[in-house]
């Protein structure tokens, strides 16, 4: 299973890993207690440049894209079968297609 | 002179100047106080019980004025009232008793209200009235969340006919100010605002915010429908009245499961708020990754890392990575992992997730199971369209069902004589304990029986067993989604891949990206609630 800090690439299995299912409840709860309130900013108003609405403008010519683009993915499809679920899966097909046969 | 008229001499003063922050500094109504106010309260207790006194008072102390010089103001009979209403709360407020105070300032931001609403002198109570109005709003959810005195005030109001709660009554008379700022015509509509209509949002934020925050989001439609019909573009107020307005905005359409429309303010709300504020961030984040994950964005690594998101990460890093599988148990063991995270963030906010992310994860596991079943055809066959067997879909769905319910991977048999050491006879046994469905099955039951699925639980709705009914049904209203391209072959059973050519694969040809199909079909000209510049 990913744990949150694991590296992109690493395949989560199935399986809930039991071991770090109550670390990640703690971190659940420590965002439980968070103050979720939407609080009043402490300055009414701020120059656009300091957003990064302003960064992405000045980026764009720069050959690297717009800040934006670097945050969400929309080809986000995974063509590598060689992980756990995508295993279990094949052995399953495997399996139900050679009883099928019988 | 006595500090009841010393006081009424001051705010003259204050009108007259035409002088909104002093007086608004001077009009304080809750704690931290300065010594005077509890000795301006001691002095009404004494001398002024009687309410006519007060208002013989005030009609001494603040006399409206004839012929007031151009750049100069005086009272109104409104603000009279208000001031009659300002020595009475001091007067009686307890504050201690939340119930009787909260009371009071209802009645004197009502009052507060009226005067607001005087054309020619009211602009000068605008800073007052923000100030009045955020008072009320911070003790209406002091009080709400006090359910003893909630029921008090309940049975207090036992023979109203229409009975309001607390949040609603607030909200009301909020809008009462967003009115008035929003009618005021000293600024046309497309041109930068003056005079009243400079309140509009602020207005507008506090009664979101009252209102979102108390779960009753669904009674800002009409200031919505209000604020789209009159109100100055957005774009023409301060940058932390547009973030505010824009991050309740998003919240309005999650309740309402717009989730394009939300996802729009959120970005907006988040691009404009400068990293340093973090927590605006963060909170604004929450709902735009489960905005955008819902309209087939998913959030990079890139994103995921950044400081603001670090509450987040966990629980959606693993949702979408259960969606570029479709792997459907991390899935659900996700929903529950974090669930109590996501329930703090609003109910709509969970079910939209938990119902609404289904599609996307059909949509994976039936290409997932096309990536490992399809087998492209040789020689004469070669040109045939590229299928999908139904069959193959049933099963991984079928599997994924049963892991739902508790079945487990049944544990191999190593081959004869390769680990020394290890009971055959026991591997044997364990295997054949695996019961009867281990032959058309890599699972085997968990030992107490299938687990009992609540019916937010299961592949499509707790223990109901996947049927290839079901397997069509999914698919049909995945092509319907577009998120699937191609046709049904019912009598073949398959679902047969259009477009392999021009795509150049047929898995790209058959499963386009979602976010594409999902822009397409909730497309608008514009976001209701967001006024954007002619």
């Amino acid at each position: 299973m990913a744990a949150p800090s694991s590296k992109q690439g690493d395949k989560p299995a199935a399986e809930p890993a039991k071991p770090e299912t109550s670390q990640q409840q703690e971190k659940s709860a420590a965002a439980l207690e968070e103050d979720d309130e939407f609080e009043d900013f402490p300055v009414e108003d701020w120059p656009a440049e300091e957003t990064e609405a302003a960064a992405a403008t000045t980026t764009t010519g720069g050959g690297n894209g717009t800040t934006t683009q670097h945050l969400w993915e929309e080809s986000w499809d995974d063509d590598d079968t060689t992980d756990d679920f995508s295993t279990q899966l094949r052995e399953e097909l495997k399996k139900v297609e050679a009883s099928k046969r019988r | 002179m006595a500090l009841t008229a010393q006081f009424l001499t001051s705010i003259r003063g204050f009108l007259k100047a035409l002088d909104g922050e002093t007086l608004r500094d001077w009009l304080k109504v809750e704690p931290p106080l300065p010594q005077q106010y509890f000795d301006l309260a001691a002095e009404l207790k004494k001398a002024y019980q009687d309410n006519a006194a007060i208002e013989r008072l005030i009609e001494a102390c603040l006399p409206e004025e004839d012929d007031v010089p151009e750049g100069q103001g005086t009272t109104w009979p409104g603000f009279a009232a208000f001031m009659k209403d300002y020595f009475e709360y001091w007067r009686d407020v307890d504050f201690n008793d939340l119930l009787g105070a909260h009371q009071l300032l209802t009645a004197l931001t009502n009052s507060c209200a009226t005067a607001f609403n005087n054309p020619t002198y009211g602009t000068i109570m605008l800073e007052t009235s923000i100030s009045l109005c955020s008072s009320l709003s911070k003790l209406t959810m002091t009080l709400n969340k006090r359910a003893d005195l909630i029921r008090k005030l309940a049975a207090l109001h036992a023979g109203d006919e229409e009975r309001k709660s607390v949040i609603e009554v607030t909200a009301e008379i909020m809008q009462k100010f967003f009115i008035t700022c929003l009618t005021d015509r000293s600024s046309p509509r497309y041109a930068q605002p003056t005079g009243k209509k400079i309140g509009v949002y602020i207005f507008a934020n506090k009664t979101l915010k009252l209102l979102t925050m108390n779960h009753k989001s669904y009674m800002a439609a009409q200031l919505l429908t209000n604020v789209m019909a009159k109100s100055p573009p957005l774009s023409y107020y301060p940058a932390a009245q547009r973030v505010t307005y824009l991050y309740f905005l998003g919240r309005f359409h999650v309740n309402h499961t717009h989730y394009s429309r939300a996802a729009e303010c959120f970005q907006e709300a988040y691009s404009q708020t400068p990293p340093h504020f973090q927590n605006h961030r963060r909170l604004i984040l929450t709902y735009l990754i489960a905005c955008n994950m819902l309209r087939g964005l998913l959030p990079s690594q890139a994103l995921l890392q950044r400081p603001e998101a670090q509450s987040m990460a966990p629980c959606y890093a693993q949702l979408a990575q259960s969606i570029r599988t479709g792997n459907y148990v991390l899935f659900q063991h996700t929903i529950k992992q974090h669930e109590p995270w996501l329930r703090s963030k609003g109910l709509p906010l969970l079910t939209g997730l938990q119902y609404s992310l289904r599609a996307l994860l059909w949509r994976s596991l039936a290409r997932r199971t096309f990536l490992l079943t399809y087998v492209p055809p040789a020689g004469d066959e070669s040109r045939r369209a590229a299928t999908l067997e139904l069959r193959h879909l049933e099963t991984t769905m079928r599997y994924v069902q049963r892991r739902l319910e508790g079945y487990m991977p049944a544990p191999r048999v190593a081959p004869k004589g390769r680990q020394a050491g290890i009971n055959s006879m026991l591997l044997k046994a364990v295997a054949n304990s695996a019961g009867p469905g281990s032959a058309d099955s890599t699972l085997v039951p968990p030992p107490g029986g299938p687990r009992r699925l609540p019916p937010d639980e299961g592949l499509l709705m707790g223990n109901m067993q996947v049927t290839a009914e079901h397997v069509e049904g999914v698919v049909a209203s995945l092509i319907d989604q577009d998120f699937l391209h191609g046709y049904i072959a019912h009598s073949q059973g398959v679902f047969a891949i259009m477009g392999t050519k021009q795509k150049g694969s047929a898995v790209s040809a058959g499963w386009p990206p979602p976010s594409e199909a999902i822009a397409q079909r909730t497309a608008e000209p514009f976001v209701p609630g967001w006024v954007k510049e002619e």
